[in-house]
């Protein structure tokens, strides 16, 4: 376990403090890498600007929490991350049922956009002074003033729905004619309905509708299902990454509970982890060429890819949804049979995904629909708070497996890559770089994991009050599960934030000043996963469009892009 | 470039065939697949533990008489997680390697079982006999309160 330096938590306890000018009501450190301060409301937003400006901390999301059973108020949580220093940072605030706002940090920090909408949405604090305060998570046609998120919502209930609403979308620049992409597209795979504000084929500006795909999951967590059932239901949050999620949710109630996890079990982990982290990447590469039209790589990065698939089928009984996860370890152990087939599978994917990627490298086809497109730059990476590979390859060394070293990551460290461009071919690179590196990890962790159990006793029940946060570097960026534990067996609040939240608010900056046949590529380079971000409620309708170009007719605009010269 | 047009070339030509041929030759799951739940009538006690620890609510329990418990299976809502599989104290209940599950007729995927209970002498409600119980609190973490609905 990497240390925590305490000059760093006496430095964080200060600025606080300093910050918070006497209103700070308890500062603990209830985890070695997590400090907790309660602090009034009035003095929140001051505080943010002392962690953010002084510490430069990393925003990670607001955790909105009905606190209204046990202690008359809501609560709203800001986590921030701390990555030099190996820290997570709380603030918490209760705010009143009778005035129920908390001043916005949206200025302060651009990331925290989204979370304050959908705190505002869920359970219905204000966050005052959002400089955008339009809906978020909740239906178009849901009415006003019901919180699904609040203790005294049913998870089955079904309100009557609004009548004459639309979506409230911006209005396009004077001058501007409006692109709708979505809610149903090609690239996109999951819907999303994005307009692009475009000056012939230049964009100036985009605004989006999302959150179609809410599946009411952190209302089942927290109302129907027990702890061990979670897993699989957080298993199934990607489609891709559900690994990751069901060991972010385990990693997050251990914590809580304070449940020590066997060695074997964290080795194992770490296995299945890196081996997601392969078979996504080339799944994304493969996507990559089919939205450019490069169906070559498609076909044979999917081609190198399915051996893993079939590899995973063997270690946990199902090529995805592995069901393997929980909570104190593991249900199924990796045997030892499979180890040498695995370690022959890896050389094999390792080689051709080296011959695949030489081959690729030196095309200039490739390079010229790439580089210098979406282009993110470092600062604004930083701003909105963006995670995994796009964060990398615009210059952000951040990477939780390294930050705040969870599973075995501690004993086997990963190489960080990083490129400084920021364009899509920079996340090409770093991503190709990333999934030879994860080969690597599965190979030292399968030459150093330890025989022993792979599940933790369990004798007591959890506690309840107590709360977990945990951290996994999926292959989109980092995921985070925040859990407060309950009675009756289940959490109280489980918050669940995807890579992709952040992710795509960095979107309308990248896309700004591009060519229109640039936006898929550019939006399919964030490697976006809608299913993922959008958890909490209710379906959603679209109502009607301005004027639409058919997904194929985009697509093809994407494919036929002829770009002189390369970087534009 | 022509080069590396030419490698990618290669690598196409040197795959070769990588399709499978199903469905026209059957393919097999691998050891340890998790399909289709089964059920052993005769090993069934009607304990309840899988209806207590199944996420997806496959399994439904209700004592209809006296003597009789009803186990259904909604098997279509399955996640073949395989929990059931693991706490079930008499392994009656298991995970197959059948995975062409697909049909049009959703009573395909009801199973129905009805287990014959040994009642309370004081409240007349069924329940599974003692010793397996305590097998039963042995396997697995302590369960919600969902299961025992009857
Ligand atoms: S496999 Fe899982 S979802 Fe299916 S019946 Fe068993 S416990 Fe329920
Ligand atoms: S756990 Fe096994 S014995 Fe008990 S009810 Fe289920 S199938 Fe029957």
């Amino acid at each position: 376990m990497s240390t925590v330096d305490q000059a760093a938590v006496t430095r964080v306890k200060d600025a606080v403090a300093a910050r918070g000018n006497g209103a700070v009501l308890s500062a603990t450190q209830p985890h070695p890498d997590t400090l907790r301060f309660v602090i009034e409301k009035n003095a929140m937003r001051a505080a943010v600007a002392g962690l953010v400006k002084e510490l430069r901390a990393r925003f990670l999301i607001s955790v909105g929490t009905d606190q209204r059973p046990l202690t008359g108020d809501f609560s709203i949580l800001h986590l921030f991350s701390l990555d030099q220093d190996h820290l997570y940072v709380l603030l918490e605030s209760s705010v009143s049922e009778k005035d129920p706002w908390i001043e916005s940090i949206t200025d302060l920090v651009p990331g925290a956009n989204w979370a304050e909408r959908e705190f505002r949405d869920a359970i219905g604090v204000r966050p005052d002074g959002h400089p955008d305060p339009r809906r978020l998570l909740l239906a178009d046609d849901w009415p006003e003033g019901v919180f699904p998120l609040r203790r005294d919502f049913p998870y089955n209930y079904k309100p009557p729905r609004a009548e004459n609403v639309r979506p409230q979308m911006l209005e396009p620049p004077k001058g501007a004619s409006v692109l709708p992409i979505g809610p149903f597209f090609p690239v996109l795979e999951e819907p999303a309905y994005w307009r692009m504000f475009v000056e012939g084929e230049t964009v100036v500006g985009c605004d989006t509708r999302i959150f179609y795909n809410h599946r009411g999951i952190e209302k089942l967590g927290d109302s129907v299902m027990t702890y061990n059932e979670i897993p699989y239901l957080a298993e199934r949050i990607c489609g891709i990454c559900g690994f990751i999620h069901s060991t972010c949710y385990c990693q997050a109630v251990e914590k809580a509970a304070g449940i020590e996890v066997p060695r074997r079990a964290r080795y194992i982990r770490t296995i299945m982890l890196e081996l997601e982290r392969i078979h996504s990447h080339l799944l994304w590469l493969g996507i990559a060429g089919h939205i450019i039209g490069f169906e070559t790589i498609l076909m044979q990065t999917w081609r190198v890819r399915e051996p893993v698939m079939w590899l995973c089928e063997e270690i946990s009984g199902n090529r995805k949804t592995y069901g393997m996860n929980t909570v104190g370890g593991l249900r199924r152990n990796l045997a030892n049979q499979i180890m040498p087939k695995l370690l022959e599978t890896l050389g094999r994917v390792e080689k051709e995904t080296v011959a695949i990627r030489d081959a690729v490298i030196g095309d200039t086809t490739l390079q010229a629909r790439t580089k210098g497109v979406g282009t993110l730059t470092n600062e604004w990476a930083k701003q909105v708070c963006v995670v995994g590979p796009p964060a990398r390859a615009s210059g952000v060394a951040i990477d939780a497996r390294v930050d705040h070293p969870y599973a075995a990551y501690d004993e086997i460290p990963p190489r960080i890559a990083t490129e400084e461009a920021g364009d899509t071919w920079a996340r090409v690179l770093v991503r190709i770089a990333e999934l030879l590196d994860s080969i690597r990890l599965v190979r030292d962790a399968l030459a150093a994991i330890p025989p022993g159990p792979i599940c933790a006793d369990i004798k007591e029940e959890i506690p309840p009050g107590r709360f977990g946060l945990s951290v996994v570097e999926a292959p989109r960026g980092e995921a985070v599960h925040f859990v407060l534990t309950g009675g009756d067996n289940r959490p109280y609040r489980w918050r669940v934030r995807a890579p992709t939240y952040p992710n795509l608010q960095a979107m309308p900056a990248m896309v700004e000043g591009a060519n229109i046949a640039d936006v898929p590529i550019t939006l399919g380079s964030l490697d976006p996963c809608f299913s993922c971000t959008e958890r909490l409620e209710t379906i959603d309708r679209t109502t009607n469009e301005v004027r639409v170009y058919s997904g194929a007719e985009l697509l093809e605009m994407s494919r036929r892009r002829v770009c002189p010269g390369g970087a534009r | 470039m022509f080069l590396s047009k030419l490698r990618e070339a290669l690598i196409c030509l040197k795959a070769g065939r990588v399709t499978l041929d199903y469905p026209l030759a059957p393919q097999e799951p691998k050891p340890g697949f998790r399909g289709k739940i089964t059920i052993d009538a005769d090993l069934c006690f009607g304990c309840g533990g899988c209806a207590n620890v199944c996420p997806a609510n496959v399994i439904v329990l209700s004592d209809t008489e006296q003597h009789r418990r009803t186990i259904e299976f909604y098997w279509r809502r399955c996640t073949y997680c395989g929990r059931c599989e693991e706490v079930c104290p008499e392994k009656a209940i298991r995970l197959s390697q059948q995975f062409e599950t697909a049909t049009n007729d959703p009573q395909d995927m009801y199973m129905r079982l009805e287990v014959f209970m040994g009642p309370c002498q004081r409240c007349g409600r069924c329940f599974p006999p003692p010793t397996a119980l305590d097998r039963m609190m042995n396997t697995g973490f302590r369960e919600g309160p969902r299961g025992g609905r009857a």
